[in-house]
């Protein structure tokens, strides 16, 4: 068992056809000591992150799309993805979602159910947007979000019993 | 043309099986865009093939399956989605162990109750519990 903070591992995050599943990798071999629970939870946070930086962050040309952050610090396990934004009402955007889950508590079932039912009654919407509600909902990890200087953070944060 | 009965499909880590003509064996992992776009076509075939079948319910085995990205989520309403229209129902086999068949599966049976049909296998306790 392992105590206090741990420095944080990192992943930068290739624009190449394999970037989710090295992603993956990185998330397993980054919580190898979490419970099962909480590292099916990293890996979906991972995963999900990813793939959003991957298909929107910074310029389609740059070797990398972004970084991807594992850290454990007690009982508690974070992920943090940052990224350069190209587009302002893209992060505008991710930071009400955000903000719209961390007020909704334990009513963000309600939120994934109302973007379920939303994609549900329309096939053809063009982005599912699901990534941070399931982070929330299934992975149980409370979310923040800052966005400074054309750098946009997320922060996801949950317990981990075997983390500690 | 869809999917062969006992054709086992790999899209890269993912696995699909046909079992039989009404039963969809799903397991391995999804996360890659081209094993979105893959699964995405089949499943449509399958679409097709149940509805020419006159199918009037479709088992659907993803106790294997054991992680997904928001896109297979978003596939799975797709596919409930047209189901519903189609006047067939779905029936998941689920694991009660992993996580987001335990949440996520509940959600999607709200979308359309009458369509789709939650079975929850729970592991089985050797030895009788927990030591103290």
């Amino acid at each position: 068992m392992r105590k206090g903070a741990e420095a944080e591992r990192t992943l930068k995050l290739a624009r190449k056809h394999a970037a989710l599943e090295d992603a993956q990798r990185f998330a397993a071999l980054a919580v190898t000591y979490c419970t099962p629970e909480c590292r099916e939870a990293v890996t979906l946070a991972v995963c999900e992150l990813g793939e959003n930086l991957i298909k929107y962050s910074g310029n389609q040309d740059e070797l990398h799309a972004g970084t991807i952050g594992v850290s454990c610090d007690g009982d508690s396990v974070r992920v943090r993805a940052i990224n350069q934004v190209t587009s302002v009402e893209d992060a505008q955007r991710v930071r009400e979602l955000v903000e719209k889950i961390t007020r909704s508590g334990v009513a963000v079932r309600d939120l994934y159910r109302a973007r379920l039912q939303q994609l549900f009654d329309n096939p053809n919407a063009p982005r599912t947007q699901l990534g941070l509600l399931r982070m929330a909902f299934e992975g149980g990890f409370r979310l923040s979000c800052s966005f400074d200087h054309s750098e946009l953070q997320i922060v996801a944060e949950r317990t981990c019993a075997g983390a500690s | 043309m869809g999917m062969k009965l006992g054709e086992k499909v790999a899209v890269e880590s993912l696995e699909l099986e046909l079992k039989a003509p009404t039963e969809l064996k799903l397991a391995g992992t999804l996360s890659t865009p081209t094993a979105q776009a893959e699964f995405r076509r089949l499943l449509q075939d399958l679409h097709s093939d149940i509805v020419a079948a006159r199918t009037a319910s479709f088992a659907v085995d993803v106790q294997a399956l054991s992680f997904v990205n928001s896109s297979a989520i978003r596939a799975f309403v797709d596919w409930i989605s047209r189901a519903a229209h189609a006047g067939y129902t779905l029936a998941f086999k689920t694991s009660a162990s992993v996580t987001w068949h335990r949440l996520s599966f509940s959600v999607l049976k709200s979308l359309a109750p009458a369509t789709v049909e939650i079975v929850e296998s729970r592991p089985s306790v050797a030895g009788g519990g927990h030591p103290s």
